[in-house]
């Protein structure tokens, strides 16, 4: 038997009490007998590992009581590999025999392992290693957000007629214990308010107000709030929420900060999904794997392009890779954050500290999101889509004609023409002629080479920009042949005499006259040309039109021969013959000296459409044949349709036709597709994506139920359907509380973006799972779930602070209040557009630019951000619409804490500063607004001639518009004073009265003093704080 | 990685229960009374937040310019020499130092020793060894109290400005600016008591480098544009003159009294005075911005107008950084002057992970001659004495070259938590000293370590606090800036 050793420093483990096992076992060990784990090894591990290593805390990402993590290791590798027992960091560490990585249990943390400990996990990893069911512990966690969702049973309460849905119940109930009463029903008028800001982000018309306030109906109150949730402005409020969550903005953010042109698409697809109320499961596949879909609707694909909002770097000497890797782990982090309320991305550079996301399952997580492709997709608008296709039938009725009258030629009375095309011998065949008594000049010093085959060699040096031109003779010409032909003699074996073996041609000149005579050469026209191959833009079309710096070039096609034909417009001829020169320009002026280094030309004077290789063989030959194959005839047929002009022309009536097709609309939306070969995820140790470590399969988070794969490989649409699926405990607790957190300020859970173990502790659990439950029950349904809420008395409670309360509840968790809170960014700017009735009501569409001080875009990357205040009603519209440039957004929108968009925000901050008094105070559109209510309030209630009734009267209106209610006595006192002193100011200093009311049109029968001071009022109603506020 | 989120929100609506239960009399008369209670809490029952108060003790400073150089400049490039990293270049780091720390791009195994390119000499009648590229500060080196041996806590950039700015590595928390507002209040009606200038690019930190955290956004830090208007906005729309824009008020803040009585929600007194400051700094912050009173030789010696470097394209660059940095110092002065009480001056970014060389000299010339000229005009104008003046960022660099993967030499340093250096000046800091020592390659303190913390309690102290008693009570805790822990660092106070 081996001595026990103390280790100097020791192991996993840290409670010192323990005893340790080792002690009490001194059984020496017989080669080859069987160790059992549950009596043997795991003993050990209790004792000396899985305090840092266990369900309690996973040091390095290991952890040791559960067979599949054991087995799969921690962020350093491999711990255990069974039957090797020199791989595995387990032994190397419990040993000590690598000093750099030091000895386990550290020193301090625990009781060294003896050296009998050790040589029993050594044999036993030895022999294979085995580790029975029954001594497996499930990895799990007794946190209570992991924990199966289910209905839990409603408290009793004493003060039952308060009680209007169950959500009452749960908050009575809590209230009831504590001995607090719950605070009265706001006022309609309140109600009615906060009901359209909550729901819609917009106010109550005065004429709807007074409605409300009127409506003698005992379901007055449900019926406000069901008119309310069916109006389009809905979807753009609680879609506002969800574009916190998805990071979405118009732009790439980075230096560059490039617009995102489509971005607008998905936001119009979160609008639109919310008022037709697609069911949040649905709503949920879509956006995390609507691309994967069995035959995916555009308008899921769309969805699909929530992953494009990521940030997306294109500054020079981005490493793409690095970039998709943060993309890849801000959708991790972002999917993490939205649908399980878990900051999963703790665990991007090593194990979570706090909750149970080890650093392996953080890249398991991120394997499901690892594999997409970003891709732009046609993506019409319904109205769009409807007008195409409407166009497209029309288009193709008529084109189907026109392919019908084709083919009935075709086979009617093409094979009639073809026979008496056949009968006239004449220009039947051509063939391609070498030049007879050529010569050749060119640029000195250059010089021609004649070789056997006819071709010249261009030899010499090679000088910029030279010009071949090459002199003949023909009895008549109608076009000429150019083959450029590759030789060993020329860079990368030409045909170009350029370094790369390219050569540009430039222009192509074809000039005759009659042969035997003096006479100046005269230029004939090409009017067609055609090569076997051009390079991109560089056709050989360019050859022959007028512009002279472009032409024809075979790039990347080097070291091949090449053939284009040039055709003139005319059969050339002459009685003496033709005497004719070919022009070869080589103009090409940016590059070096991209000459042609060797070519051939040949000539013909066939009459018809000419073809790279003259008539083809088996065309000779069908003419040829005394009785024709069925083969031939077809080859003939197929060669005659280019000769045969009717034919011809009613192709080219199809090609017209064609080139007016309707077009798809150009409306774009970002996307992604999943690669077909997955990409192999791998641990980037500390979060560096260049230190890969294992490779990680695609899996869900150990704590949580296991996501069924529907294939042998889990896919991101598997990960999407397990997320809605009943087993996932956290996603409708976490989406209930979200919406509860709009609602009342706070969620049942504070931390609405952590559920872990750090986040808070729900104030009312019971509530969390009835709403979570009751949700799904309802079939996903978000204006379900708003309904319920808003029809508890909870909602419809007053938000004035009890003073009472300050120290028992300083932060209303028990809700005996409502919550009072000033509305988020947009809305405050949507409020004001709303009271002045500027606001332009059209839902969806591109974003905006409204004014905004014109020197501040200047502070992006290079001024890059040019922003054009845009014209129209789109001066006008909602703040959500308002193009989100990240690097610099909107200032109103920051001055009032909207989020930069660059991470998913499930909570806003609400600051109360100064320079948000400015802006309301001074900012170009809140003093249009100002103008536009003024002028509203004059024009909207008439003078009556009774001063005093008047400006009651407007006063109401204007409070009425602005704050749906009536003032009180002594705020109709306050305002009636400043109005007249107003009106004392603008009767003396007209010019200030003008500039008050800026461009604004007095209403008629009003005066201008009157109009300008009525704008100063509305001015202090936009500013106060319960225009800002919902209450 | 630390829970980064932004709870600010939340947080800051719970707290205002501590405070002015009305806020009727919004800015009244600054009356001087001491309304810190003996355990310390604010109790502003009735009276403007903001009203200038006393600490536990008598104060040497009144005022306090931070200089906050974000992205963490290179201690050994700056203000450490360290001839034997010299020495040592291109050789590998002794095990004992990297095996239990991490970093974040350098790879371990192939970590070699970067010597500095700088020249250190020695300055002023204390003989303090400086980088050749501060010749400006050097000359103030007798008003410069230089910590040699400062450490965090925080790693990355983000929880690392949190932890020098708020004092714990996470969101939420007020900034160092707003405790001492909060404990101060200030001397101004007519501008926040916290202002923040900033040049170059934005900072990782942001706004939560000077949010008041769970105090009440009154205590928050107020930014301010360096160029054209000071805040947008600032200018009342045509027609209105400022008699109107005062009736204006007026009524805005009646009516709003009027709701804060049936409401009794103190987010309506914080909205009375954010319109009452938002009217006096209308006319305030153009008065402070307008520059031409002063004389050449102040403005040249700020290095105002100076010659923009040819080359810009850096971390810490940007067409006229040279420029705004240099005003933002002036303007510092300028806010000193009409009693803000705390100036923050941000710069970003010194996070020199590759071309360090160049990157450093470039940001050095940027910040040397203005903030040596800030100290020279402070003490020509005897506000020096009661002025503390920071010059600090979030931690250190490396000592060894950073390998990360791509590079194929070593041209910057990584993240280093454990040693760094700052400097204050001014307001009971005793000049002309360094204080602590790290090792040989400056890794680590080895004498007069100074945690962050330990800073945070010596700043307060410098204000007149104990830094045990400026508390807030948040969620049934006595919260402070050193909730940590720290101790006052007395060798640093005259």
């Amino acid at each position: 038997m081996k001595r026990l050793i103390l280790l100097v420093s020791s192991c996993f483990l840290i409670s010192i009490s323990v005893p340790v096992w080792g002690q009490e076992k001194e059984t020496p060990l017989e080669q080859g007998q069987k160790i059992d784990f549950a009596k043997s090894i795991q003993p050990i591990l209790r004792a000396s590992c899985y305090s840092c290593h266990g369900s309690d805390a996973q040091e390095g990402g290991l952890r040791l009581d559960n067979r599949a993590r054991a087995f799969s290791g921690g962020d350093n590798g491999k711990a255990i590999i069974a039957g090797d027992i020199k791989a595995g960091l387990l032994l190397t560490l419990i040993k000590g025999i690598d000093k750099d990585l030091g000895r386990m249990p550290p020193e301090g943390e625990g009781t060294p392992l003896t050296e009998d400990q050790i040589a029993l996990i050594e044999n036993w990893i030895a022999q294979g290693a085995e580790w029975p069911d029954s001594a497996d512990i499930a990895v799990t966690s007794d946190h209570w957000s992991f924990q199966p969702l289910s209905r839990p049973v409603l408290p009793e309460v004493k003060q039952k007629d308060w009680i209007r849905n169950p959500i009452d119940q749960f908050v009575l109930a809590r209230l009831e214990s504590e001995g607090i009463s719950p605070s009265k029903r706001a006022s309609r008028s309140t109600l009615i308010r906060r009901v359209y800001l909550d729901l819609l982000g917009l106010l109550p018309s005065a004429e709807e107000v007074e409605q409300y306030l009127n409506d003698q109906r005992i379901d007055a109150y449900q019926q406000m709030v069901n008119r309310a949730l069916k109006s389009s402005h809905y979807g753009e409020r609680w879609g506002r929420h969800w574009l916190d969550l998805a990071r979405y903005a118009d732009s790439d953010g980075y230096e560059k900060d490039r617009a995102r042109p489509h971005a607008w698409r998905y936001r119009d697809w979160v609008i639109n999904s919310l008022n037709e109320d697609l069911p949040f499961d649905q709503f949920t596949v879509a956006q995390i794997a609507g691309d994967m879909l069995p035959e995916s609707t555009v308008s899921q694909r769309v969805a699909s392009g929530f992953h494009r909002n990521t940030l997306h770097n294109t500054e020079g000497g981005t490493d793409q890779e690095e970039d998709r890797v943060k993309k890849t782990v801000d959708r991790t982090n972002t999917y993490g954050a939205i649908w399980l309320g878990l900051t999963v991305g703790c665990a991007q550079c090593h194990s979570h500290k706090y909750d149970p996301i080890s650093h392996r399952e953080y890249y398991q997580l991120y394997s499901f999101f690892n594999s997409m492709n970003e891709q732009d997709v046609a993506a019409p608008t319904a109205a769009e889509a409807a007008t195409y296709d409407e166009q497209l039938t029309a288009y193709t009725a008529k084109h189907e004609k026109l392919i019908k009258t084709r083919k009935q030629y075709e086979a009617e009375k093409l094979p009639d023409a073809l026979s008496k095309w056949l009968e006239v011998d004449a220009n039947l065949v051509y063939q391609w002629r070498p030049l007879t008594n050529a010569m050749m000049t060119g640029r000195h010093p250059a010089t021609f080479k004649q070789l056997d085959d006819g071709s010249v060699l261009v030899e010499g040096e090679n000088i910029r920009s030279d010009v071949y031109t090459v002199t003949s003779t023909a009895n008549s010409l109608s076009g000429i042949r150019l083959e450029v032909l590759p030789d060993d003699s020329l860079p990368k074996k030409g045909p170009g005499r350029a370094e790369n073996g390219n050569f540009v041609l430039t222009n192509v000149q074809v000039l005759v006259r009659q042969s035997g005579t003096n006479g100046e050469f005269t230029p004939v026209h090409i009017g067609r040309a055609m090569a076997d191959f051009s390079q991109n833009n560089w056709e050989v079309t360019k050859a022959i039109n007028e512009n002279q710096d472009d032409g024809w070039a075979v790039s990347p096609e080097i070291g091949k021969r090449h053939v284009a034909v040039f055709q003139l417009d005319d059969v050339i001829s002459f009685e003496a013959g033709v005497e004719f020169q070919v022009v070869l320009h080589q103009k090409y002026e940016t590059g070096a000296t991209h000459n042609i280094g060797r070519f051939r030309l040949t000539t013909t004077d066939f009459d018809g459409v000419l073809a790279l290789e003259g008539t083809p063989g088996n065309v000779v030959e069908a003419i040829a044949a005394d009785s024709r194959s069925e083969e031939q005839t077809k080859v003939l047929l197929a060669y005659y349709k280019n000769i045969d002009e009717s034919y011809k022309q009613l192709v080219q009536a199809e090609k017209e036709h064609e080139s007016q097709s309707p077009k798809m609309p150009g409306t774009k939306a970002q996307s992604v597709v999943e690669l077909e070969n997955p990409r192999q995820a791998n641990i980037h140790l500390r979060g560096n994506f260049l230190t890969k470590g294992e490779a990680v399969a695609t899996q869900g988070l150990d704590v949580l139920p296991s996501v069924p794969a529907e294939s042998d490989q889990l896919t991101r649409l598997d990960l999407a359907n397990w997320t809605v699926s009943k087993e996932n405990p956290l996603t409708a607790r976490v989406t209930v509380n979200r919406v509860w957190q709009r609602y009342f300020g706070r969620g049942i859970v504070e931390t609405s973006d952590d559920f872990g173990i750090q986040g808070s502790e729900p104030t009312h659990p019971g509530l969390l799972d009835w709403l979570a439950t009751e949700f799904r029950e309802q079939g996903w349904s978000l204006k379900e779930l708003h309904r319920l809420i808003l029809n508890s008395a909870v909602y419809q409670q007053q938000s004035a602070h009890r003073p009472e309360l300050a120290e028992i509840d300083p932060d209303n968790e028990l809700l005996a209040r409502q919550y009072r809170s000033r509305v988020e960014a947009e809305i405050i700017r949507d409020l004001a557009l709303n009271a002045s009735g500027l606001l332009a009501e059209r839902v969806g569409g591109p974003s905006v630019r409204p004014p905004q001080p014109s020197e501040y875009s200047a502070l992006t990357y290079a001024n890059s951000a040019k922003w054009q205040t845009s014209e129209g009603e789109n001066r006008y519209r909602r703040g959500l619409y308002t193009f989100f440039q990240r690097t610099s957004p909107y200032p109103m929108l920051m001055t009032f804490d909207a989020p930069d968009s660059n991470t998913c925000i499930a909570r806003r901050s609400r600051s109360n500063t100064p320079l948000q008094a400015l802006t309301i105070w001074n900012d170009v559109v809140f003093t249009e607004c100002a103008q536009y209510l003024g002028r509203r309030v004059v024009d909207e209630v008439k003078g009556s001639g009774k001063a005093e009734e008047d400006i009651k009267q407007r006063v109401n209106h204007a409070f009425l518009t602005c704050l749906s209610r009536r003032p009180t006595r002594p705020e109709m006192a306050a305002v009636t004073s400043f109005y007249k002193s107003q009106m004392a100011r603008m009767v003396e200093d007209e010019q200030a009265a003008r500039d008050v009311l800026g461009g604004v049109p007095i209403p008629e029968e009003a005066k201008l003093a009157e109009t300008a001071s009525w704008v100063a009022v509305a001015r202090v109603l936009l500013n106060t704080d319960e225009f800002i506020t919902k209450e | 990685m630390e829970k980064i989120m932004d709870i600010t929100n939340e947080l800051r609506q719970q707290s205002r229960r501590n405070f002015f239960t009305s806020a009727s009399s919004g800015l009244g008369g600054l009356a001087l009374a001491s309304l810190l209670h003996d355990d310390g809490v604010v109790h502003g029952a009735e009276a403007n937040p903001l009203t200038p108060k006393f600490g536990h003790f008598a104060p040497k400073a009144k005022r306090c310019i931070f200089v906050f150089l974000a992205g963490a400049p290179s201690h050994v490039d700056l203000y450490d020499p360290k001839p034997v990293l010299q020495q040592r270049h291109g050789q590998g780091l002794p095990k004992e130092l990297t095996e239990k720390v991490r970093f974040a791009f350098i790879k371990k195994e192939s970590a070699i020793l970067m010597g500095s390119d700088r020249k250190f000499r020695p300055h002023g009648e204390c003989g303090m060894e400086l980088s050749d590229v501060l010749p400006h500060i050097g000359s103030c080196a007798d008003d410069i109290a230089l910590v040699r041996s400062m450490h965090t806590d925080a790693f990355n950039h983000h929880p690392a400005q949190l932890m020098m700015t708020t004092g714990v590595p996470r969101f939420g928390r007020p900034s160092m600016g707003s405790w001492l507002t909060y404990g101060l209040g200030c001397e101004t009606n007519d501008l926040p008591a916290y202002v923040v200038l900033s040049a170059g690019r934005g900072s990782s930190g942001g706004v939560s480098n000077w949010t008041s955290g769970f105090l009440p956004s009154t205590y928050e830090g107020v930014v301010f544009r360096g160029d054209g208007e000071p805040v947008l906005n600032l200018n009342t729309p045509n027609g209105y003159s400022r008699d109107m824009q005062k009736d204006s008020l007026g009524l805005i803040n009646s009516l709003n009294r009027i709701r804060l009585e049936q409401q009794k929600d103190t987010e309506i007194a914080s909205r009375i005075n954010s319109y009452e400051l938002a009217f006096r700094m209308q006319k305030a912050a153009p008065e402070l911005i307008d520059v031409s009173a002063e004389t050449q030789e102040t403005l040249e010696l700020y290095g105002v107008g100076r010659k923009e470097p040819e080359k810009t394209n850096f971390r810490g660059g940007g067409a006229n950084v040279y420029g705004q940095f240099s005003r933002n110092c002036l303007l510092a002065r300028r806010l000193l002057e009409r009693g803000v009480r705390f100036v923050t001056l941000m710069h970003a970014s010194w996070d020199h992970h590759s071309n360090l060389s160049e990157e450093i000299s470039y940001n050095a010339g940027m910040l040397d001659q203005p903030v040596a000229g800030l100290l020279k005009d402070l003490k020509r104008r005897g506000m020096l004495d009661d002025t503390l003046v920071i010059c600090a960022g979030e931690f250190g660099r490396t000592p060894l070259g950073e390998n990360r993967g791509g590079n194929k030499q070593n041209t910057g340093r990584d993240h280093h938590p454990y040693a760094y250096s700052l400097w204050m000046a001014g307001g009971g800091i005793q000049g002309g000293q360094v204080v602590g020592k790290t090792d040989e390659i400056g890794w680590a303190p080895v004498e007069d370590a100074v945690h962050v913390n330990d800073f945070h309690a010596t700043t307060l102290k410098l204000f007149g606090f104990d830094h045990h008693r400026l508390v807030h009570e948040f969620k049934g805790l006595n919260v402070r800036l050193t909730d940590q822990g720290g101790k006052v660092v007395e060798k640093l106070i005259a």
